[in-house]
């Protein structure tokens, strides 16, 4: 992420400085906000403008998941919203629902099995065959499906999440 | 254990000797194997009371033995024999039980904790060896102890680093009774592993310095000294990953030497160690990660069996070190000539290094916490500082001080002999009381889902993403880095191009969810069996959500449920039809105890045992019995209701299918059914749970498929899919319109077909043997991935023409089918006499498309003189 101009003038920079102060507490925004605030100075629409081949398969997810409009071009604001979740302050709930929306890729509120397939496809690297990924995905929907309609709801997925204890502590990230 | 008794006195050089007593040739491996035969045995004797074995470690109990055994050599011999030596422990005994540690450490847990660890590790010890030194030093400057103690800083400094060390034997060994979670287990494990670099660099520069005397220590030798620590630890790192990656590349080619391939595996970390411990650098590290590097490509590589060696013989190695070192310490401290008791001495140490261990922990805990996701709490504190024991590394390390040069080594043996006893049996039995009390976090051993290790991966994935984002290069993105140039170089280099392709670890997760699924099913039919036919309220009371998928397939649908490991479940499977005509004509042939082996002898290759196969065949008839009983006593619970109007068909169908029938002059096999009544599978198409009211006649080893319709059944399409079970297809005409206009001849042929009904896409026994075909062959070793032996599913799955099959092609296909069905079965038939490769008949199955219209029309008339032959080999 090569382009080191500044855009933002020290006030607009100190206003954002100010700007977790609302969402954490004191002693957690040195960690979180300087870096996320240095990473900013690159450009506001970060994650677009490395169009560089896909390396990461779910980076271009993450950044739809988490910008406002869902295009993929995020924010200082989505950008820091991003570190509220994934920090360890963030609720389990919180966490829960963002992971579960990084799931549905066709954004219909459930994960239903073209969204597995895909996350599959991702994860293996398209290395399965389809017949292999689809029965996967099956038994990952049985597995977790409680109220049996074929697709994980949200509370299908969280309530899977609560059943394995150090499930989410995982989902932090720290700077 | 008696020393060589009178050797053979040659009193008779003249005649030539018929016998000639040689003990002395044989002493010392026969010594050797005594002593291994006497620690084992014990082993034995300890376990014979669970109640002991759960209150007690078996550390602690080998050491009493040692004390024990110790006494009566020493009453014995007058003199305490048969001791720890240092170069036994070190070149023999240490080995295989770092290997075995490194080898199944797993490794994600490991890299995940490689902060914490290493800072226990390096900053723990040096702390705790300085801190002790320093502390003994003050104690001894202060005139509490024995004047007899003539030592100085540096002596104590040298005592302070061998007593300061955590023991990765006495730990494993204490720490694998507890059970504390993971995460626990790993810090404090891995630092015992690690921190030996440091112990061993501490001894060294300290008894260097020792020997130079105070006086002659330059600024120099400290620098010396820290430089040799790095050198020490990333010299026997390096030397451990470079064999690591040395028995990856030689297990790549061992395709044709199977037998050999566990060797490599010993062989060459063994190198590995002495290699480190030629150059003096910390063999520990090098074998440790050794161990963990080889791993995954060498379980890739090797064979299924190969594997399972390897995992044995590492334990078996592993398990009679650990055995003979705890009782060799027992024996040692019997012998009184190298002790001096300074009462000063061993409580100071006692009390320091418990209390400088508690500080350390706490000390390192603060400023790690900042760093780690997951802080430690205060309990986990506890227990570490309370899990760090001292063991035979220190002992080991004592002895080997020279008396000469630090005067104060008897006293010094006596303490760590003490401090190791108390840290083993004290520690090692209130430690267990101690977790309980405390409530420290257990490891759970909840069955892993598919859905866990999906997420773990996707989470993986999704930070390292976060991270990319971020432009932060921290923990994850080269994690991530790490995998994609394993992946694109590493594994390409170091495995074999067919095991490469099978190691992905969720699919992996999914076949061993299968397999489990599969035997706890069976599982519960041989429950169900035995519990007197109570059946099936006991099946959902096991069967929490979270538990076994099978059960609750079936609970939820009723009746049909896919067992198979691999199959695919769509309605044209045509494995699910092949699979059901070979199950049918094979039903007859299992079961032949007195088929004939070649008698065969390799020195290089393991034929498949005898014993082994007859076993086989024998649970697999039973298995199936169990499973055919638990299928109906729970249909005659489940679906009463659609009984009658089965039967009625059934009745419909068997009047058809009995004129038929002596048309086609194949009484073989239908006969027993018909005079079963009424015995009738065609599903109806709104049913969701066909039926088989053939419950009464459970001798009869009637099969009773179960199927469940599928939305194509539901469109009305009778499939006649079902027909290409059929033994005698020639005799049918190949007219896929004309079964689907008539029903009563499609009943008949299905009659005929043995009652498969094929719009069963879920067909339970047939897939029940497949799951235990293969789950046979891969019950030892559930745990490692699915190597070479689900190779011919993957197979398959590479053809996948032959899957997709339109529905049309696959109507069209029936007749073909079960006519290239036969060459399969006579192949196999044929295996079965002469022995020949297992990959024969999957082969041929693998290209039925293939078979030409002769080779279809040939079985038929061979077939049923084989189920003659059978048969008459089955009464």
């Amino acid at each position: 992420m090569g382009n080191k101009q500044t855009i933002f003038t020290q006030e607009q920079l100190d206003a954002y400085q100010e700007l977790p102060k609302r969402c954490f507490n004191k002693n957690n925004l040195a960690p979180l906000a300087l870096p996320a605030v240095k990473a900013m100075l690159v450009g506001m629409t970060l994650p677009c403008s490395c169009a560089v081949s896909q390396d990461n398969p779910f980076r271009q997810r993450i950044a739809e998941v988490f910008s406002e409009h869902g295009d993929g071009n995020m924010t200082l604001d989505d950008f820091l919203d991003m570190f509220s979740v994934l920090s360890e302050m963030a609720p389990r709930d919180l966490k829960a629902y963002y992971a579960f929306k990084i799931y549905d890729f066709n954004n219909d509120d459930y994960i239903c099995k073209s969204d597995l397939a895909k996350t599959v496809n991702k994860l293996t690297r398209n290395e399965l065959t389809p017949e292999e990924v689809s029965l996967v995905c099956e038994k990952v929907i049985y597995e977790a499906d409680v109220d049996n309609d074929g697709k994980l709801s949200l509370a299908d997925f969280q309530h899977m999440i609560v059943r394995a204890p150090d499930f989410l502590s995982t989902f932090h990230i720290r700077i | 254990m008696q020393p060589p008794a009178a050797s053979p006195g040659p009193a008779a050089p003249a005649g030539a000797e018929l016998l000639r007593w040689q003990w002395r040739e044989v002493q010392a491996p026969c010594l050797v194997a005594a002593w291994i035969l006497v620690a084992s045995l014990a082993k034995i004797v300890f376990h014979l009371s669970r109640k002991v074995t759960s209150v007690v470690p078996e550390s602690c109990l080998l050491i009493l033995l040692g004390l024990g055994l110790g006494g009566i050599v020493l009453a014995v011999a007058k003199k305490a024999e048969y001791q720890l030596e240092p170069n036994m422990f070190f070149l023999f005994l240490l080995p295989p039980i770092v290997l075995d540690s490194g080898y199944f450490m797993p490794s994600r847990l490991f890299f995940d904790n490689i902060g914490a660890i290493l800072t226990y590790a390096v900053v723990g010890t040096l702390w705790n060896s300085f801190a002790t030194g320093t502390a003994l030093w003050g104690l001894h400057r202060a005139g509490l102890m024995d004047p007899g103690v003539e030592a100085g800083l540096m002596d104590f400094l040298l005592f302070g680093s061998l007593i300061s060390a955590v023991d990765p034997v006495a730990v494993l060994a204490v720490f694998e009774e507890v059970h504390v979670n993971e995460t626990l287990f790993i810090i404090v494990f891995g630092e015992s592993l690690l921190n030996d670099a440091v112990t061993v660099v501490l001894y060294k520069v300290f008894n260097s310095f020792v020997e130079l005397g105070p006086a002659h220590i330059h600024a120099t030798d400290y620098v010396k000294g820290v430089a040799s620590f790095f050198l020490v630890s990333l010299g026997g790192t390096a030397v451990g990953l470079l064999f690591a990656f040395l028995l990856a590349l030689i297990t790549r080619f061992t395709k044709r030497v199977r037998i050999i391939e566990p060797l490599f595996v010993f062989l060459l970390a063994y190198v590995a160690y002495l290699a480190a411990e030629m150059v003096s650098l910390s063999a520990i590290l090098a074998v440790t990660f050794c161990g963990i590097c080889c791993k995954k490509y060498v379980e890739a590589n090797i064979s299924q069996k190969s594997r399972t060696t390897v995992k044995y013989t590492m334990k078996t190695l592993a398990s009679s070190s650990e055995t003979i070192i705890f009782m060799f310490l027992g024996i040692s401290a019997v012998d009184t000539s190298k002790w001096t008791w300074d009462t000063a001495l061993v409580l100071g140490t006692l009390f320091f290094i418990l209390l400088f261990r508690a500080v350390g922990v706490v000390l390192q805990t603060y400023v790690l916490n900042r760093f780690r996701l997951i802080p430690l709490d205060r309990i986990d504190q506890v227990v570490m500082s309370y899990g760090g024991l001292r063991g035979a590394v220190a002992f080991a390390l004592v002895i080997l001080l020279d008396r000469e040069k630090v005067k104060a080594k008897d006293y010094f043996v006596a303490t760590t002999i003490v401090v190791v006893f108390f840290t083993v049996i004290v520690q090692g039995l209130t430690i267990k009381p101690l977790v309980t009390w405390l409530k420290v976090k257990r490891s759970d051993h909840h069955k892993p889902t598919l859905n866990e290790e999906l997420h773990e991966h996707a989470f993986d994935h999704i930070l390292a993403a976060v991270e990319d984002i971020v432009g932060h290069h921290g923990y994850h993105y080269w994690r991530d880095k790490w995998e994609q140039f394993d992946k694109k170089y590493l594994s390409q280099l170091l495995m074999r191009k067919s095991a490469y392709r099978l190691r992905d670890e969720i699919w992996d997760v999914y076949y061993k969810l299968n397999i489990r699924d599969a035997i706890s099913f069976v599982d519960q039919g041989g429950h169900v069996h035995s519990a007197a036919k109570l059946a099936l309220p006991s099946m959902p009371s096991r069967t929490s959500m979270s538990e076994s998928s099978v059960t609750n397939l079936l609970r939820e649908s009723g009746s049909g449920a896919c067992l198979d490991l691999q199959v695919i479940d769509t309605v044209r499977s045509r494995r699910d039809k092949e699979d059901a005509a070979m199950h049918h004509v094979l039903r007859g042939s299992l079961y032949k105890p007195r088929r004939r082996y070649k008698a065969s002898y390799s020195r290089h290759f393991i034929s498949p045992d005898k014993q082994e196969r007859q076993d086989k065949e024998i649970f697999r008839q039973n298995m199936k019995r169990r499973l055919e009983t638990f299928k109906s006593t729970k249909h005659n619970v489940c679906s009463s209701k659609s009984k009658a109007r089965l039967k009625e068909k059934g009745r419909k169908k068997k009047n058809v299918s009995l004129t038929k029938e002596t048309a086609n002059g194949k009484t073989h096999r239908s006969v027993p059914w018909q005079d079963a009544a009424p015995v009738l599978v065609m599903v109806s198409s709104e049913e969701e749970e066909s039926d088989s009211s053939e419950t009464e006649k459970e001798d009869d080893e009637g099969i009773v498929f179960v199927a469940r319709a599928t939305d194509e059944v539901l469109q009305g399409k009778t499939t006649p899919g079902s027909l290409d079970v059929c033994p005698s297809p020639c005799i049918i005409p190949p007219s896929p319109t004309l079964a689907e206009k008539e029903l009563p001849w499609k009943g008949d042929q299905a009659d005929l077909a043995v009652y498969v009904s094929s719009e069963t896409t879920k067909i339970v026994p047939v897939d029940m043997q497949k799951a235990w075909n293969q789950s046979i062959s891969s019950l030892e070793s559930i745990a490692s991935p699915p190597g070479i032996e689900s190779g011919p599913q993957h197979r398959r799955f590479a053809c996948p023409v032959l899957e997709e099959q339109p529905q049309s092609a696959s109507q069209a296909m029936p007749e073909q089918s079960s006519c290239f069905q036969f060459p399969s079965h006579l192949s196999k038939s044929g295996r079965s006499q002469s022995d020949s490769s297992p990959d024969g008949p999957e082969q041929q199955e693998l290209q039925p498309l293939m078979a030409t219209e002769e080779q279809g029309r040939v079985p038929p008339s061979a077939e049923p003189r084989w189920l003659m032959f059978n048969r008459a080999g089955h009464l």
